[in-house]
């Protein structure tokens, strides 16, 4: 994944064949585990944390939807052109720090399905294929997200 | 031959009390962000960016006081305004809570 030209507040990255189809099967298939509850304070726990810990995680399930919605938006709007070399995907400022969100969602959710280990590297010889499914879900998104953030960094860098 | 000087008693300072008003009373909470192994160093930094408007400096040092102390506090605010950080730090999938400050 490289960045291909920046035009205005449209960012145009160049992906590989293998790494378009894998974004959009992201895109397509998210989100891929549950909403998992959040604490929104570790030592209060009087009766306005817990009416503010609820709207936290209305507000977060709602979230969710609408970046479902972003999900599918972004695959509808033919935001990925193939091209002779290769796969053009164009983003403004708001769709690429929507695909950011995705992506970690997919990254931390996965995260929280594997038990919220110590470590993201996988040391269990005996896996699941499920766990291991998860595992190459949580890598894949932050593949993109690191490139994401490096390309945009290093463009942003330059002026 | 030094001359004897009378001591001089002074008055007491008068320190006039502002009533304090609602906002001085209400309760402030800090915002803090927990370590986690599964958010990228980079993606922490770009959040706290996004969602604070910091420089990237000021974002680097929360986040490295994240990744090596376990937590950073970001914030002093009051109720409302804490809880619409945390909201958008969890949006952002980051380990965010809002501690009563004392």
């Amino acid at each position: 994944m490289k960045l291909a030209k920046q035009n205005g507040e449209n960012w145009q990255y160049e992906l590989n064949a293998v790494e378009a189809d894998l974004l959009k099967q992201l895109l397509k298939n998210f989100p891929f585990t549950g909403h998992v509850p959040v604490k929104i304070s570790k030592v209060n726990a009087d009766s306005n944390s817990i009416e503010r810990e609820k709207l936290l995680n209305e507000s977060l399930a709602e979230h969710r939807k609408e970046l479902k919605k972003q999900a599918n938006n972004l695959i509808a709007a033919k935001k990925f052109n193939p091209s002779e070399k290769a796969h053009l995907l164009t983003l403004n400022a708001k769709e690429r720090e929507t695909l950011l969100q995705i992506l970690n969602d997919i990254r931390v959710g996965c995260w929280r399905a594997l038990g919220e280990p110590e470590t993201t590297e996988l040391h269990k010889p005996d896996c699941s294929a499920q766990e291991l499914a998860r595992h190459q879900l949580m890598n894949l998104a932050g593949y993109f997200e690191h490139h994401l953030i490096g390309l945009t960094e290093r463009e942003t860098g330059r002026h | 031959m030094s001359s004897v000087v009378e001591p001089v008693t002074l008055p007491k300072p008068v320190i006039k009390k502002t009533p304090k008003s609602d906002d001085d009373l209400a309760p402030t909470f800090y915002v803090v962000c927990w370590n986690d192994p599964v958010n990228l160093m980079v993606y922490v930094t770009h959040v706290f960016m996004k969602i604070f408007g910091w420089n990237k400096q000021k974002a680097e040092k929360h986040m490295m006081e994240v990744h090596e102390k376990g937590k950073s506090v970001l914030v002093r605010e009051g109720a409302e305004k804490a809880e619409f950080y945390v909201h958008q730090l969890q949006n952002y999938k980051l380990h965010a809570t809002m501690e009563l400050a004392e």
